[in-house]
């Protein structure tokens, strides 16, 4: 298996497929549905927890049903750096204008900034949060095969919206390629996106209008194709998923217990551990 | 363009559900003016192509002082496939992105108003620049895309001011300034966008003005191919 993406820093979607295809970890024979169940969980917990203890926790577990999965945790590093790029640059903001006691500062003249405990655990938090759910999304589609998402996506979602989202995940590995083609064309010329966008703005529309037109005269030839082959905007559902197992409702259920207790303490009574 | 990279846990329930449960409606209108319409396979098949570009365009981050800044081609999308399949290709964007940690997926219901706003106000600003206004297909594409992408940045500035940072102890109009920061931000690499748009439009143009035929019907025959035909 040859790895071919933009850089490390994004994930790859054809090494995604590849996990999700050939892995056979305890993770990867779990009900789909219970995955996604997990999945809601996990997002409905980041959304209420809002002390950093809580949410190192959660981050504790999911990186276990990670390694259960048994999947590169180098890649997964890798990986990181997109949310983390999100979340430093927008928090950042914070970490200079949050109230708090000063951590360190500094003054330029007449100006001067400094960094608060506050906004270095309001950074910290927001950042673990993300580094959760983000481990735990990428788990559940590196362990699920295309089949099960047919499936699921033509349970869950309108038809239109299916048919789109599905034909869509089997696009995206021909763009990749074709963007990995004009990213690698550009840095062989000493090309470089920052200076590029601004002085090859003209070159950039060209690369990018002809990866339109190659890309929808791709479109079409599948269409056609499909359409001679009965293609009417359906696709076909080969492998079905049965309903979770008792350990999937399980799991489902101690999920559901550790959402309502974050839901109480937020809501209701903050000292959970004394009511215990 | 407009794009909330912020992760989950970063609203609150409330607000999570108000724009959710917005973003909801808006997709309902768009996949009943879909069924109305019945859409064709060939068309599912050029929609799904667009996601999956925007999906790749998505990821290319272009590196700014204050932070990261990504094309997405959404006005694009809009004059290509139209508001109610462009809705429905947005929406498709922000679920792969959220899958990969680009934005949450609780931010998907936000980032889907967003993303709409700039297909819809992309499809009829280019309908109105090109059919009404007579514009080439440069200006109409840039002129379109730059509105859109003028007028999206202050919504995400209303959206994150609205909802603010929870755990956060910064007022709502701190939050509102810190953000206007990220929206000129998102303005100036609008127009870069724009400019990019009005070179692959006016490129489609040329070479594909079959594409363009949603937004403006089919293009007049040329006089000599229309006689060679036998039609003129």
């Amino acid at each position: 298996m040859t790895r071919r993406a933009y850089s490390s820093h994004v994930p790859d979607f054809r090494y995604v497929t590849y996990f999700a295809q050939t892995g056979s970890s305890i993770v990867h024979r779990m009900n789909p549905w219970t995955k996604l169940g997990l999945l809601f969980f996990v997002v409905a917990l980041v959304t209420v927890i809002l002390d950093l203890a809580p949410v190192v926790l959660l981050l504790g577990v999911v990186m276990l049903f990670y390694l259960a999965a048994r999947l590169p945790l180098r890649v997964l590093i890798g990986w990181w750096s997109l949310p983390v790029l999100f979340v430093v640059s927008l928090s950042v903001l914070y970490v200079f204008t949050e109230p708090g006691t000063v951590v360190a500062g500094a003054r330029i003249g007449d100006f001067s900034i400094s960094v608060t405990d506050k906004g270095l655990i309001l950074t910290a938090t927001l950042l673990l949060k993300a580094l959760a759910v983000v481990t735990f999304s990428l788990t559940v589609f590196m362990t699920t095969k295309y089949n099960h998402v047919v499936h699921m996506a033509y349970r869950a979602l309108p038809k239109t919206l299916a048919t789109v989202f599905l034909l869509s995940y089997r696009f995206i590995f021909e763009t990749a390629d074709e963007f990995s083609d004009i990213l690698d064309a550009m840095h062989s010329r000493s090309g470089g996106l920052a200076k590029g966008l601004g002085r090859q703005t003209r070159t950039f529309a060209g690369i990018f209008g002809l990866g339109f037109v190659h890309a929808f005269e791709r479109a079409e030839a599948i269409s056609r194709a499909m359409e001679a082959r009965g293609f009417t905007g359906d696709l076909p559902v080969t492998d079905r998923i049965g309903k979770p197992t008792l350990r999937g409702y399980a799991l489902m259920g101690v999920a559901f217990v550790a959402l309502a207790l974050a839901v109480y303490a937020r809501y209701f009574n903050g000292n959970l551990i004394g009511w215990w | 363009m407009a794009h909330i990279h912020l992760e989950d846990g970063a609203f609150t329930p409330f607000w999570l559900i108000v724009w959710n449960l917005l973003a909801l409606a808006v997709m309902s209108v768009a996949l009943y003016a879909l069924k109305r319409q019945r859409a064709p396979p060939r068309r599912l098949a050029i929609a799904s192509m667009c996601a999956a570009i925007g999906f790749a365009v998505f990821q290319i981050e272009v590196p700014t002082p204050v932070g990261p800044a990504h094309m997405n081609f959404t006005p694009l999308i809009g004059i290509l496939v139209g508001p109610s399949l462009g809705s429905v290709v947005v929406l498709v964007v922000n679920i792969f992105s959220a899958a990969i940690g680009h934005g949450g997926w609780g931010m998907i219901g936000p980032n889907s108003l967003v993303n709409v706003t700039e297909v819809v106000i992309g499809y009829y600003m280019f309908r109105l620049l090109r059919s009404r206004l007579k514009r080439g297909h440069f200006w109409s594409g840039f002129g379109s895309t730059v509105t859109a992408l003028t007028i999206s940045p202050f919504l995400v500035v209303g959206i994150v001011g609205l909802s603010e940072i929870q755990g956060s102890s910064i007022t709502r109009t701190e939050t509102m300034n810190n953000m206007l920061v990220i929206a000129a931000l998102n303005i100036a690499t609008g127009v870069i966008e724009g400019v990019v748009t009005g070179y692959v439009v006016a490129f489609l143009g040329r070479i594909r003005p079959d594409l363009l035929a949603h937004a403006l019907g089919p293009e007049p025959r040329r006089p000599e191919y229309a006689a060679a035909a036998g039609v003129g």
